[in-house]
């Protein structure tokens, strides 16, 4: 029983072996940049998903997080310093989110943090930032409470919230299509209070409900639900449904023919969704947060051709991409305005603060509200163009301004150290 | 006595944590992160190596635990023992009360009710968003100084100080595993994991013996959510599920089961690892996989386990 099974010697060994693969290790550490004498950097932390599910989506926030910090540098950086961005993946766990945003303030010193692909990850991050006094630029991360019932006088916030997706996207759809419009929801909560916003922003504009179908996760069979749809006669079809599921139910609404007797329309969709979804799923009305194709808007060209240039794998830029260059450009804007670098003043310098065209990159205002620390950017429903070639996968009819669509009244009450 | 000096040398260790770990480039959180982990899978290595039940939904209790505190400092008072407490009770409880439909259960069926159940809670979780949050998570709470008589103890607005509640909470559940694992119920745990049917056999309820290391480990496991949910004053339905619960019982194999130390050891190779190559290089998960399968094929009783055959080779 007690005899050993692997060779004596071959321990210690091993063991020397695995120290050398551990030193080895220390060989891949990033390599520090130094900089001018004297100086210390002003250091940016930013978290984000680097893998699993949202690895496209926090790629894309720090390659447009790069893009704007080579431009802060070129500029004469914050203060006359240079800026440092140090980049840590939390694979949009909540929990080791908020473990790397320690990392990033106790260890790495940094000024401000930034990032969030899931919005667990920026409530947990948002507590974080607000526990230690450091402010945290949200590059995404949709849900409502970041800067409403949890907002917290350190967290700003790029990205669009829950309500302003539904309601970009509803006021379009009504305007084009009439008023009577059917649902299908998933059964859980995301899903219901998804549902709610638009039934509430349908009534406000005087439309009505036909009918709202609960389907449970991982439902393969839709064809009674589209039915039920198909009967009540409406004038939209809403699909709320996610992932896989969106899938399996626009391939047998397009069955059934019902794409061609009605318009379906969605929710929020990314240029990295759709560039991953199957023919099948290519259909209907949806909301982007931007888009790189604005023939009109000043800078928008200029931009997409830096970003290609410096990106050569073929992608075109995203609202993603956007989040982070306009997050790391706020930060710095707001810095330079207050010529400091506390916290406190360079929130204080951001509220209110208006987006430069250069930075902005669309047409509307756009600036943080001053009671919410929320960004008043634009939505871009649109309908997806079944055959188009990436990047040429979205047809936006409206870019609706932010402030016209947010609530006024979101429960945030700033928390400001006395 | 070597295991008296070396357990002494580990705790000074711990307590000069604090001023050590930032001067080799960590933070104090990682330290509290790590001896919180170290508490849930010591708890879970009662029923893994002790008992020999592969129990893979321990982060349900984990994640009660850390909802029952969380969610008692949102609603009920601002109290820090209190949370623990609840948290605590809440999830040592559903560790009880479900404790009889896994005590019949062997091998790979106990492993799926364990997941099974451990899932329920996620979805209960998940789902119940007006209380819990839902997917978001819950936040908007936050750990309470702590006030004995006139002294008060800033774990609120110090890491540090919350560090060595943590180690404190640590000690306790350490010296209480290891009185009961040198009790007869410890002992019988482990007659039972050597040979059930002759346990049977002998007239031992076994069944009861597994509800109990169960329900202990319920206990122990939801005391350490409590902390964790104290750590960043947050939690979600992350912390119960199965991919953690899997964790769990990574870090413990890593660690060796065998070994009342080896959770120990796991937590701070699997967690230091995560932490240190994830900053590195985005394909961390291949590097924690292959000091996996190093460690599984090398030292199949894990990192401990060596020490602890060495000793019995002697």
């Amino acid at each position: 029983m007690k005899k050993l099974i692997v060779p004596k010697g071959l321990d210690r060994r091993t063991v020397l072996k695995t120290g050398a693969a551990l030193g080895a290790t220390a060989v891949f550490s990033p390599p520090i940049l130094t900089y001018a004498q004297g100086e210390t950097p002003v250091k940016i932390g930013m978290h984000d998903p680097f893998t699993g599910t949202y690895a496209a989506e926090g790629e894309s926030e720090r390659r447009g997080a790069l893009m704007a910090l080579a431009e802060v540098n070129k500029k004469g950086g914050i203060n006359g310093r240079k800026v440092e961005l140090v980049t840590e993946d939390e694979g949009a766990n909540a929990g080791i989110a908020a473990q790397k945003a320690h990392k990033l303030i106790e260890q790495d010193k940094v000024n401000f943090l930034m990032g969030a692909v899931s919005s667990a990850t920026a409530l947990s991050v948002n507590q974080v930032a607000h526990d230690k006094g450091v402010l945290y630029m949200v590059t995404g991360g949709h849900t409502d409470p970041v800067t409403g019932t949890q907002c917290h006088w350190t967290t700003f916030r790029i990205c669009t919230t829950t309500y302003m997706l539904a309601a970009g996207l509803a006021g379009t759809l009504y305007k084009k299509f009439g008023g009577k419009w059917y649902f299908i929801t998933p059964d859980y909560a995301f899903g219901h209070t998804l549902q709610g916003s638009y039934a509430k922003l349908l009534k406000g504009m005087g439309g009505t409900v036909l009918g709202n179908s609960l389907s449970p996760l991982g439902t393969t069979d839709y064809s009674s639900y589209l039915i039920k749809a198909q009967q009540s006669k409406p004038d939209v079809l809403v699909l709320l449904v996610d992932g896989q599921d969106l899938v399996n139910c626009m391939k047998q609404a397009a069955q059934f023919g019902l794409t061609k007797k009605f318009p379906i329309g969605g929710g929020l969709s990314e240029l990295e969704v759709l560039r991953a979804l199957p023919r099948e799923a290519k259909l209907g009305w949806w909301t982007l947060e931007w888009y790189w194709d604005q023939p009109k808007t000043p800078h928008v060209k200029e931009w997409v051709a830096a970003y290609r240039k410096a990106y050569t794998d073929g992608s075109y830029p995203s609202a993603r991409t956007w989040f982070g260059y306009a997050g790391l450009h706020a930060i710095a804007l707001g810095a330079n305005k207050a010529k400091s670098l506390e916290s406190v003043k360079v929130a204080k310098a951001l509220e209110g603060l208006e987006l430069p065209p250069e930075v902005k990159l669309q047409p509307n205002k756009v600036y943080f509200r001053d009671f919410d620390h929320q960004l008043m950017s634009s939505e871009f429903p649109g309908e997806i163009i079944q055959d188009g070639k990436y990047p040429n996968v979205f047809k936006v009819a409206d870019i609706v301004p932010g402030d016209k669509i947010a609530l006024k009244d979101t429960g945030c009450k700033l928390d400001y150290p006395a | 006595m070597t295991r008296l000096i070396s357990v002494g040398v580990m705790w000074i260790i711990l307590i000069l944590l604090p001023w050590w770990l930032p001067m080799i480039g960590g933070y104090t959180a990682l330290g509290s992160k790590v001896l919180i982990y170290a508490i849930a899978t010591m708890g879970l290595n009662l029923v893994l190596g002790f008992t020999g039940g592969l129990s893979f939904g321990q982060a349900a209790y984990f994640g009660l635990g850390a909802y029952g505190a969380g969610m008692t400092l949102k609603y009920l008072a601002l109290s820090t023992p209190l949370a623990i407490l609840i948290g605590t009770l809440v999830g040592g409880l559903a560790a009880t009360i479900l404790g009889p439909l896994v005590m019949r259960r062997r091998g790979i069926y106990f492993a799926m009710i364990t997941i099974a159940i451990g899932q329920l809670f996620y979805f209960v979780m998940v789902r119940w968003n007006n209380v819990t949050g839902g997917e978001d998570g819950l936040a908007g709470f936050g750990r309470q100084d702590i006030h004995l008589g006139p002294a008060v103890i800033p774990i609120s607005s110090s890491g540090d100080a919350f560090y060595y509640l943590v180690l404190l909470g640590f000690t306790v559940a350490v010296a209480i595993m290891w009185v009961i694992l040198q009790s007869p119920l410890g002992h019988t745990w482990v007659a039972i994991r050597e040979n059930r049917r002759r346990m049977e056999f002998l007239g031992i309820r076994v069944e009861r013996y597994v509800w109990a290391a169960f329900a202990i480990a319920g206990f122990i496991t939801a005391f350490a959510g409590t902390l964790n949910a104290m750590l960043f004053n947050f939690t979600s339905p992350q912390d119960l599920h199965w991919i953690l619960s899997g964790n769990f019982v990574i870090m413990i194999i890593l660690g060796g089961m065998r070994s009342f130390f080896g959770p120990l050891i796991g937590v701070i190779i699997f967690v230091v690892a995560q932490d240190y190559l994830s900053s590195v290089t985005g394909n961390w998960m291949t590097f924690i996989g292959m000091i996996f399968v190093c460690i599984v094929l090398l030292f199949p009783r894990g990192v401990l386990g060596i020490f602890n055959r060495r000793a019995e080779a002697i």
